[in-house]
């Protein structure tokens, strides 16, 4: 192995020759058709497929996997507008927003805070923002299930304080968000911080020299310089938490479907796999359509300064 | 350095060559073989055995119909065994010439999923209903009217298992609906009244049902009959509901699929775990009850301490969907959860 890297070194002039560049990317290249574009191009396929009569799919072109998303039978046997799918894409859209912002709120301060401390605490911090990440997240959201659960510590804490017995803080919306904005919070705190730490403090002291108050100098001078760490941390919690699955049935007690659990759902019991793969389909093009909004702006944003 | 290369390449595929004659690797439900006879098995025939779980005929089922699964035994239960071997999937190795069919006690051989019996050996058998915690419950249980129908103590305080097949079968029981009516206005029914159960239901979900339920989460849950058995056994206050409108029956089968590299092995096991001695071991650690002759004598769950394993009620076996009546059972399910 060490010969053969030596060898290559001695020889600059064969290195240009074959064009390193690209050589050297094959390995990504690969990786990105194989794991990437040729799986969205099956689901591609299979959501215009014919459905089988017991799940999987003939191939053919066939549209009705995306008809169904708007127009189903009824009860009474006609073709009609179905707004089932639609509140369910509506519902998941939402809740993905409000653990955005959620987050977005939580983050900042926090990354602020430890952009603020002295060197070796900071990395100390960062370690344990990122600590939660090295355990299965089942298991986080179970943690949880014990947290919120009949007989768990906050439930205790509140009986002491004169909160009715029986009550319940399990199985509703509220707990699937804390689950949900508890497992994407540090993928926002992180490139937040990144680019928090890399603010230049003499910027905040010149808006302050420049009679700007605090709110001022924040909404002027901090967050414009720290948007791309917070478009990316909105990227990384957003598209995770629109897909998810766990939380919303473990936390929110399943009651309502959520797009995750819609897919599984045609891919499982409904066993009708085209009509999964184009709600999959509708699933990631609305996020591409959120990414290249994204990156427009940011463009926009660039091309202004 | 080259030399050393090569004999370890060499090596290295002679071993595996040798290993793979010796594995078998099993698609199951998840924890539902014994792992005393996984053991006993590996040593007798210096076996590698692997175990997967699954905890859906449909995991199943997907993953199968994607294709060379890698697998040498599964085992679905009977309605999705008919589907499988429509479809082809499933290897037909002559069960009914094997010594495993001379142990299936008569009722349950050449059934409609496998009437030839040609595919499958049943390893296990048992219901699904609802189970109640006898500590915050002490009302009645004998009708699924307690539980489509919730009152006083178990209002708000009931969950349903996330799989629509179970709890619309039940529901279809309730109501005198037949299984898989492809009748939109009777299935109709079947949403109205999961629609005004749902007010009482907590949860929905086939995760951690245990926990939930010995907790005192909920007051009672759609359940399956081992699994309350297992619960009562060590110790939780649970008890399973013998509703006289009946319970949702199902029977699981051991299967080869298509194209498995371990035919052989596979069939050595469906041999092995077939014995009477062995299948007494296997319902004991799984706690269902045993399609196959076992040493009464050395059964753990008997009338006396599992009731809900010997039902006194009708058990009406799940049936094989046509996609017509499959499709309002996922409208249904849709809708509820809409």
């Amino acid at each position: 192995m060490s010969e053969a890297t030596a060898h290559h070194t001695d020889t600059p002039q064969r290195r240009r020759q074959i064009n390193l560049p690209y050589v050297g990317l094959a390995p990504a290249w690969l990786l990105m058709i194989f794991a990437l574009i040729i799986p969205i191009l099956i689901i591609i396929a299979v959501s215009f497929a014919v459905r089988g009569a017991y799940g999987g799919f003939d191939w053919g072109f066939d549209l009705s996997g995306y008809r169904q998303i708007l127009f189903n039978e009824g009860w009474t046997g006609e073709m009609e507008f179905t707004p089932q799918y639609l509140i369910i894409i509506l519902r998941t859209i939402l809740l993905a927003t409000v653990t955005t912002v959620l987050c977005l709120i939580l983050a900042v301060p926090v990354a602020y805070w430890i952009a603020g401390q002295p060197g070796h605490r900071k990395s100390v911090l960062v370690f344990l923002v990122t600590l939660p990440f090295w355990m299965s997240m089942i298991l986080r959201v179970y943690a949880w299930m014990i947290i919120l659960g009949k007989d768990g510590p906050l439930l205790r804490f509140f009986e002491f304080f004169g909160a009715p017995s029986g009550m319940t803080l399990m199985y509703n919306d509220g707990a699937t968000l804390a689950a949900m904005v508890y497992t994407y919070i540090p993928l926002m705190v992180l490139p937040v911080f990144a680019s928090i730490e890399k603010l230049d403090g003499t910027l905040i002291e010149a808006a302050h020299d420049l009679y700007g108050n605090r709110w001022t100098t924040l909404r002027r001078v901090i967050l414009p310089l720290t948007a791309p760490g917070i478009a990316s941390g909105v990227i990384l919690v957003f598209v995770p938490a629109f897909g998810a699955v766990l939380e919303p049935t473990l936390m929110g007690g399943g009651k309502q479907m959520m797009m995750g659990s819609l897919i599984q759902l045609q891919f499982g019991g409904g066993r009708n796999w085209p009509f999964g793969a184009a709600i999959a389909m509708i699933l990631m093009m609305f996020v591409m359509l959120v990414l290249i909004g994204l990156a427009l702006r940011s463009a926009r944003n660039e091309g202004e300064s | 350095m080259t030399k050393f290369y090569a004999a370890t390449a060499i090596a290295l595929c002679f071993g595996s060559a040798v290993a793979a004659e010796g594995t078998l690797n099993l698609y199951v439900w998840s924890d539902s073989i014994a792992p005393e006879l996984i053991e006993k098995f590996s040593n007798e025939y210096d076996v590698q055995v692997n175990v997967d779980g699954y905890s859906s005929n449909e995991d199943l089922l997907t993953k199968l119909q994607a294709g060379s699964s890698g697998y040498d035994i599964a085992s679905p239960s009977q309605h999705f065994l008919r589907i499988m071997i429509d479809a082809g999937l499933l290897e037909n190795f002559g069960a009914n010439t094997l010594d495993a069919y001379a142990n299936i006690q008569e009722k349950y051989r050449n059934q409609w999923w496998d009437e030839t019996q040609e595919y499958s050996i049943p390893i296990a058998y048992g219901s699904a209903g609802f189970a109640v915690n006898t500590d915050e419950y002490t009302g009645p249980t004998d009708s699924l009217k307690y539980f489509f129908e919730p009152e006083g103590e178990l209002a708000g305080r009931i969950a349903m298992l996330s799989y629509p097949d179970e709890v619309v079968g039940a529901a279809q029981l309730y109501l005198g609906v037949p299984f898989c009516s492809e009748d939109p206005a009777e299935m109709k029914r079947v949403l109205d009244l999961l629609m005004a159960q749902k007010e009482s239901v907590a949860v929905y979900s086939s995760d951690n049902i245990e926990g939930r339920m010995g907790s005192g989460e909920v007051a009672a849950h759609f359940w399956w009959d081992g699994e309350v058995v297992r619960a009562a056994a060590s110790g939780a206050p649970v008890e399973y509901a013998m509703t006289k409108e009946g319970l949702v029956g199902w029977i699981d089968s051991l299967v080869i699929p298509k194209g498995a590299q371990n035919r052989e092995n596979a069939i050595r096991f469906i041999e092995f775990i077939s014995t009477p001695e062995n299948a007494t071991i296997q319902m004991n650690h799984y706690a269902h009850s045993s399609p196959m002759n076992v040493i009464e004598a050395e059964k753990k769950y008997t009338v006396e301490n599992a009731p809900g394993l010997y039902p006194t009620v009708p058990v009406v076996m799940s049936r094989t969907c046509s996609p017509k009546a499959q499709d309002l059972v996922t409208r249904v399910w849709t809708q509820l959860l809409q």
